[in-house]
C-alpha cells in the first residue's frame, strides 16, 4: 500500500479491511502513534480513549476477519467533539462549568456510528460550549491549525478539523450552530458538511441554539462525507426537530457529475456584502470556472445580505443559549473563559419581541432562499472570507471570525458543505461552499465531488509530523 | 447605554454577580445585544408568523 495508513480515508480503510491489506488493529496503532507525535503541537483531544479503542479494534478485527462486516464504517476510528455524549466519558465541553459531567448513555449520533461499525476514539477540542473562540483561560489548550500551528484552526470543531487535517482520524464529528463545523473545515482544508435541519438527531449533543443546532461530519473526502452521513442520519423521535426522512445512500450520485445541474453563484456575499481576501475571491472565481468547465450552468444570484442573516442569526442563537446558560452566568461567571462569557451574555439584553421579530424575519429569509432555488440546484459561495489569523492575535481573530458565509444556512437550515478551495500564499487552505435544497444532501455532495476531482486539493497534506 | 440603565437591566436578569466581577463583560455584552438587534428589519406586516411554524400537539418529530 502507497499511502500512509494515517491518509487513509475511511472508504479506503474499509477496502483495505475487505482486502486484508490492513487490519482495524493496526490501523488503530498508526493512529496513536500519529497522535502521540502530533498531539503535544496541535492538542486536538481533549481526552483520548486509547484502551476502550483498542478493544473495539481488535473485536472489529474478529468479526471482519471472520466475514461478520457490521456496517460501512466497521473498524474505523472517529474522533468526537466534546459535546456530544459518549457513555461513560465526560462531556465537559471544553469548559471548567462541566468537567465531571460524566455521559451515561451514547447520543443518538454516536449510537448510530457504533452501529455502523465505528470505534470511538476520544473527545476533541472546541470553543468552550461551541461558542467561545480559541481561548487561552479554560482547562484544556485550545486546538492548533496543522497548516501551521501558529494559527487557529477555525471552530467551533476545532480539534475535530485540526485531528482529521492532521491524519490523527479519517473522519470526526461536529456540531454547527453558526459555521462550526464548515469554519474548521475551511480553516484545515478539508470537507465539512452541515446536513439539512432536522436529518440527523441533536439528542444527547450538549445544545447552544435550538433553531440553529446541526451535527455534521468533517472528513479528508467527499465520499467520506456521504459515508457519515448515511450512518448518522435518520429519525429520531427522542429530538422534537427531526425529520421524518429515512433518507440513505447519500453518495449514490457522487459519480454523476454536473453536466446538467444549475448552479447559482452567490457573489455579493464575497465581492460587496463581506469584500473578501483576494486570494479568497480568485480561489471562489476559478471555483465557478471549474464547474462551469465541468458542464454545469452557472448563474449569480442574489440573497438577502450577509449583514442581516448575520444579525438574524446572533439574536435568535444568543436568546436561546442565554436560556440555556443563564443559571450558571448568574451563580458562576467566574467559571466560563472570557471570550465565551461575552459571547453568552448578550442573551440578557435581548427582548422576547427582539427574538419573535428575528424568527419572523427569518421565515422570510427561508422564503427567499426557496424562492432562489427554483431557478438553480445549487448554490456556490463563499465560506470564510479570510485564511485563518494567527491564533495568538485576538484583534485579528476577532476581526477575521464573523467575516463568514456559513451563518445564512443555519438561519434557513438547507444543507451546506465546505471544503479546500487552494492555499494563499502563506500556505494557508482558502475554501468554497455549496449549498441545497432541503433534503438534496446527496445533490451537495455530487456536486463537492465532482469539484474534488477536478481540483484535486484533497490530496495535498499539511506540512506536519 | 447609561451605566444606570446598564446596571439596572442586568440587574433585572440576575446578573448581580457577573456585574461585580466582570462589569466590562457585562457592558460589552449589552452594546453588541443592543447593536445586533438593530441590524434587522423586522417584518411589518402582522401575518409574517416566526419560524419554526407551530406544530399541533401529537405531532412531534416533523422537522422541516
Amino acid at each position: 500500500m502507497s499511502t500512509a495508513a494515517h491518509w487513509l480515508t475511511a472508504a479506503e480503510a474499509t477496502r483495505a479491511f475487505a482486502a486484508r491489506t490492513l487490519s482495524p488493529v493496526e490501523l488503530l496503532d498508526a493512529l496513536l502513534d500519529r497522535i502521540a507525535l502530533l498531539q503535544p503541537k496541535l492538542h486536538a483531544f481533549i481526552r483520548l480513549d486509547a484502551e476502550a479503542a483498542r478493544e473495539a479494534a481488535r473485536a472489529a478485527e474478529r468479526e471482519i476477519m471472520s466475514g461478520r462486516v457490521r456496517g460501512p464504517l466497521h473498524g474505523v476510528p472517529v474522533g468526537v467533539k466534546d459535546i456530544i455524549d459518549v457513555a461513560g466519558l465526560p462531556t465537559t465541553c471544553h469548559s471548567r462549568i462541566l468537567l465531571d459531567n460524566v455521559a451515561s448513555a451514547d447520543a443518538a449520533v454516536i449510537a448510530r456510528l457504533r452501529q455502523a461499525g465505528a470505534i470511538v476514539l476520544g473527545k476533541l477540542a472546541t470553543h468552550e460550549f461551541a461558542i467561545g473562540g480559541p481561548s487561552f483561560d479554560l482547562p484544556f489548550p485550545p486546538a492548533r491549525n496543522p497548516w501551521n500551528p501558529a494559527h487557529h484552526p477555525g471552530g467551533s470543531s476545532s480539534g475535530s478539523g485540526a485531528g482529521v487535517a492532521a491524519g490523527l482520524f479519517p473522519v470526526a464529528l461536529g456540531s454547527d450552530t453558526g459555521g462550526s463545523v464548515r469554519n474548521p473545515a475551511s480553516c484545515c482544508g478539508i470537507v465539512g458538511l452541515k446536513p439539512t435541519y432536522g436529518l440527523v438527531s441533536r439528542r444527547g449533543v450538549f445544545p447552544l441554539s435550538y433553531t440553529l443546532d446541526h451535527v455534521g461530519p468533517l472528513t479528508r473526502s467527499v465520499a467520506d462525507a456521504a459515508l457519515m452521513l448515511d450512518a448518522i442520519a435518520g429519525h429520531d423521535p427522542a429530538d422534537p426537530g427531526s425529520s421524518p426522512s429515512n433518507a440513505r445512500l447519500f453518495g449514490r450520485d457522487l459519480d454523476r457529475g454536473v453536466r446538467d445541474l444549475r448552479i447559482g453563484f452567490v457573489r455579493h456575499f464575497h465581492e460587496t456584502d463581506l469584500p473578501a481576501h483576494p486570494e479568497t475571491t480568485a480561489a471562489l472565481a476559478e471555483a465557478a470556472r471549474v464547474l462551469q468547465a465541468a458542464g454545469a450552468e452557472l448563474r449569480d444570484v442574489t440573497l438577502p445580505s450577509l449583514n442581516e442573516f448575520a444579525g438574524v442569526n446572533r439574536v435568535i442563537l444568543t436568546s436561546e443559549a442565554w436560556s440555556i446558560h443563564a443559571p450558571w452566568l448568574r451563580e458562576r461567571p467566574e467559571e466560563y473563559g472570557q471570550l465565551a462569557r461575552r459571547r453568552l451574555l448578550p442573551g440578557a439584553f435581548i427582548g422576547a419581541g427582539e427574538y419573535v421579530g428575528a424568527q419572523r424575519r427569518r421565515a422570510q429569509m427561508i422564503a427567499a432562499v426557496e424562492e432562489t432555488f427554483r431557478d438553480v440546484d445549487v448554490l456556490l459561495c463563499a465560506s470564510s472570507m479570510d485564511p485563518a489569523s494567527r491564533i495568538d492575535d485576538a484583534e485579528e481573530t476577532a476581526r477575521t471570525y464573523p467575516r463568514q458565509a456559513r451563518t445564512p444556512f443555519n438561519v434557513t437550515g438547507h444543507p451546506a458543505l465546505a471544503m479546500m478551495a487552494g492555499l494563499s500564499s502563506g500556505g494557508l487552505p482558502l475554501s468554497v461552499q455549496f449549498v441545497g435544497r432541503y433534503f438534496a444532501d446527496a445533490t451537495v455532495l455530487r456536486v463537492a465531488a465532482a469539484y474534488e476531482r477536478a481540483t484535486g486539493w484533497h490530496e495535498r497534506r499539511p506540512p506536519i509530523g | 447605554m447609561t451605566p444606570d440603565l446598564l446596571t439596572a437591566l442586568a440587574k433585572a436578569a440576575g446578573l448581580d454577580k457577573a456585574l461585580a466581577a466582570f462589569p466590562e463583560d457585562v457592558a460589552a455584552a449589552a452594546a453588541q445585544a443592543l447593536a445586533t438587534a438593530g441590524a434587522i428589519a423586522v417584518p411589518r406586516d402582522p401575518a409574517a408568523e416566526p419560524w419554526p411554524p407551530m406544530r399541533p400537539p401529537g405531532c412531534p418529530g416533523v422537522g422541516l
